[in-house]
């Protein structure tokens, strides 16, 4: 009876607890190339918006480029292609890869919510005498951001799904300790089932936050006038 | 074209183009401190046009601009100072949705003013008392209705104590049984001595509260005369066919 599932399942909860420490890399890389991204983000949708052409043009190639490339790849020139000029250790480049990727990600995330708010609003700042940038920080933002909200969250996930691709680099993340434990005890899929349930808790966890987030913006404003 | 001596707001020659569109042409207008205009005209004929050129959120092409008989400089911060003399109040609303109304009245003062917060509180509900809607301050803009949301923009404008008010259409997107709420606090607001250029088709608003009408069709300003003179008997045939149409039947 016992072969006709090929697995040991029940070395899960014994093993659970080993990746505690590739899931907090995990999670560091996530968290820090989250807030890379942020940043360049914020700088990169206002770059977009900027009515000085140099600017909008140099944000809207970062854009493309970014896009149109896989993050392996960019995580490959940080960490091999810079070589010749920088070493940057695995960890480091992992979280600058996943920033400069997220970042493009987050700018048109940015720039799409600051866009859709009704240019009635910035005109009704404008009319009482606001300058252009107050109005945009006291009046446009604040809706903007509300809006980011859930397609933030939901590009948040993938990141923290996308840093596993430092586990091709050796950074100690959860993929990396779930195939080097899987071939140590000879249990792949049962170290590899371990390492799904700790990605699963953590996204879990983060749409729950989002989720939470998004209920208590929606109070103020039901619609858009 | 009526010249006023001392025209508290002149404009001369005004000309604004959309891409090839010629949408305002050689505009000159001069209002009268205390005056309430009303500007009527056809879909398209440059009514909201004329009134953001006035206020700056459009820029015109040519024309002059001057305030109290001083010419406005098109430059920044002197339009974001003019801008503080004239209210507007839009079709829309464009009430601020992540404030409440009490907040929503206070910004102008506190925000572009800076005014201490507590001056611009009581200011605010004030004005908001005067709209008939104080109690309704802490409550958010998506609860109100249509008529609410528009008095409170309009309190809004008031908060930073314009010396002209412009409307555009402020009743147009409202439901029927709510128009008359937003126009008698437009009319007392005439009443008090309030200087306001009003777009609008309300026409009883137009008999009760304008000192004149103006007729633009095309990007002109066609015809210019008293409600009772305009309403009965129009001079150019372009103005009396617009009428026609507005004007109950008798
Ligand atoms: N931002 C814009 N870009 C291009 N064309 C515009 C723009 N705004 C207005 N127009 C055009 O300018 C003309 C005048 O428009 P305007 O909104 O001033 O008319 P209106 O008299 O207010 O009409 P309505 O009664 O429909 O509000 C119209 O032909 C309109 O299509
Ligand atoms: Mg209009």
């Amino acid at each position: 009876m016992g072969n006709i599932i090929p697995w040991n399942f029940s070395v899960i909860p014994e093993y659970f607890f080993v990746f505690r420490e590739a899931a907090f890399y995990t999670l560091q890389i996530t968290t820090l190339g989250i807030l890379v991204g942020l940043i360049i983000g914020l700088l990169v949708a206002f770059g977009k918006i900027a009515k000085n052409r140099v600017i909008s043009h140099i944000s809207g190639a970062y854009i493309f480029v970014i896009r149109g490339t896989p993050l392996l790849l960019q995580l490959f020139i940080i960490y091999y292609g810079l070589t010749t000029i920088v070493t940057v250790p695995p960890f480091p480049s992992a979280v600058f890869a996943l920033g400069i990727h997220n970042g493009a990600y987050i700018a048109e995330i940015f720039r799409g919510s600051i866009i859709s708010i009704d240019y009635g609003q910035m005109e009704a700042a404008r009319s009482l005498g606001m300058p252009y940038t107050r109005a945009m920080r006291r009046i446009i933002l604040p809706q903007a951001f509300k809006r980011a909200v859930p397609p933030l969250g939901n590009q948040f996930i993938i990141a923290l799904k996308d840093s596993s691709l430092a586990s091709t680099i050796a950074v100690p993340e959860l993929l990396l300790r779930g195939r080097q434990l899987g071939s140590s005890t000879f249990m792949y899929m049962e170290m590899l089932i371990i390492v799904a349930l700790w990605y699963l808790l953590m996204t879990s966890v983060l749409s729950y936050v989002v989720h939470r987030i998004e209920k208590r913006l929606r109070v103020s404003d039901r619609d858009q006038t | 074209m009526t010249r006023l001596k001392d025209p508290f707001l002149r404009i001369e020659h005004l000309e604004k183009w959309y891409g090839d569109l010629h949408v305002l042409r050689d505009i000159s207008l001069d209002i009268a401190e205390k005056e309430v205009v009303v500007v009527i005209g056809a879909s398209g004929s440059g009514k909201s046009t004329l009134l953001r050129c006035i206020n700056f959120l459009e820029r015109a092409q040519k024309g002059k601009f001057f305030l109290d008989g001083v010419k406005i400089k098109p430059a920044e911060k002197e339009l974001n100072r003019v801008r503080q003399e004239m209210g507007m109040v839009f079709q829309h609303f464009n009430l601020f949705p992540h404030m409440s109304v009490l907040k929503n009245v206070m910004e102008g003062p506190v925000h572009v003013k800076g005014l201490p917060k507590k001056e611009a509180r009581d200011i605010a509900h004030r004005l908001l008392d005067k709209v008939g809607l104080d109690d309704k301050a802490d409550t958010y803009p998506a609860m109100l209705s249509g008529g609410q949301k528009q008095r409170v923009a309009i309190a809004r404008a008031l908060a930073m104590e314009p010396r002209v008010m412009l409307f555009d259409e402020p009743t147009s997107a409202l439901d029927p049984e709510l128009v008359g709420d937003v126009l008698k606090v437009m009319e007392d607001l005439g009443r008090e001595g309030m200087t306001m250029v009003v777009v609008t088709h309300e026409m009883w608003f137009a008999k009760e509260a304008a000192d004149r009408v103006i007729f633009m069709d095309d990007g002109v300003i066609l015809e210019e005369a008293t409600p009772e003179k305009m309403f009965t008997a129009p001079e150019h045939e372009r103005t009396q066919a617009f009428l026609k149409q507005i004007l109950p039947q008798e």
